[in-house]
């Protein structure tokens, strides 16, 4: 994609690498379709990493909620909550290389981009998360 | 597209950021991981997580996934987003077993 556009002459002694055959990993994703306009890429990068960034926000959730119940004496229900977010975010981080992968393939072919259907899932567990926490806030209120 | 030029959208210095602040993100929630664990006295799981905040931050420093236009312009991203993720599911981990260990 580098070389589109440009003489050869110019090309050929900055892009000493066009040539060669691309061995980059993950094969399933660089062994198909065709080299993409790098700004899709970092694009497509940036998603992936925002997805991360999204599961790290549940697990330091998680973490904040736990360390909180120790020094508040809260029952063992606030830790389940905690656990329960805390693995999610570890499966939404997994979910952005997924997420990635199938991008970047979509990009490669030229096909549309498929949906993304981990935005669901997450919207439905934060909203769980919420219900679940707001649930317990309003036991303890009527317990006093 | 060819390194040298400047992209006017600046798509390689927005990717640098995001990676940027992805670390951080990642090395901040291992060491509050971290002090969470030795307030509540589970040492082993503080220690994990202090490693984990190293070995975040170690390789982010030493050689940082630039987000750039390499030279042959082919981005090599996998390694760092699996890294990366891994990270972060580890920490997943360890906070529902910092958690799950109060239960009991």
């Amino acid at each position: 994609m580098t070389s589109e556009g440009e003489a050869p002459g110019d090309a050929a002694p900055r892009d000493p690498a066009a040539s060669l055959p691309d061995d980059r990993r993950p094969r399933s994703v660089y062994g198909v379709g065709e080299e993409p306009d790098i700004r899709f890429s970092l694009a497509n990068e940036r998603t992936a990493l925002a997805w991360v960034r999204t599961g790290l926000g549940l697990v330091a959730g998680g973490v904040a909620l736990t360390s909180f119940a120790s020094f508040a004496d809260l029952t063992g229900f606030v830790d389940l909550i905690a656990a329960v977010a805390c693995l999610a975010g570890a499966g939404f981080a997994g979910y952005a290389l997924l997420s990635w992968k199938r991008v970047e393939r979509a990009i490669r072919r030229g096909e549309p981009l498929p949906s993304p259907n981990g935005l669901p899932v997450l919207v439905a567990g934060v909203v769980v998360l919420a219900l679940l926490v707001a649930g317990y806030a309003v036991t303890e209120v009527w317990r006093r | 597209m060819t390194p040298p030029t400047r992209d006017p959208g600046l798509q390689p210095e927005r990717t640098a950021l995001a990676w940027q602040r992805t670390v951080l993100a990642v090395v901040i929630g291992a060491i509050l991981l971290a002090v969470a664990g030795l307030r509540a006295g589970q040492p082993v799981l503080a220690a994990c997580a202090g490693v984990l905040a190293v070995a975040t931050l170690v390789p982010a420093v030493l050689r940082p996934p630039s987000g750039g236009l390499p030279r042959d312009g082919r981005l090599r991203s996998w390694g760092f987003l699996v890294r990366v993720a891994s990270l972060v599911g580890t920490l997943g981990l360890l906070g529902a077993a910092s958690a799950l260990v109060r239960l009991l």
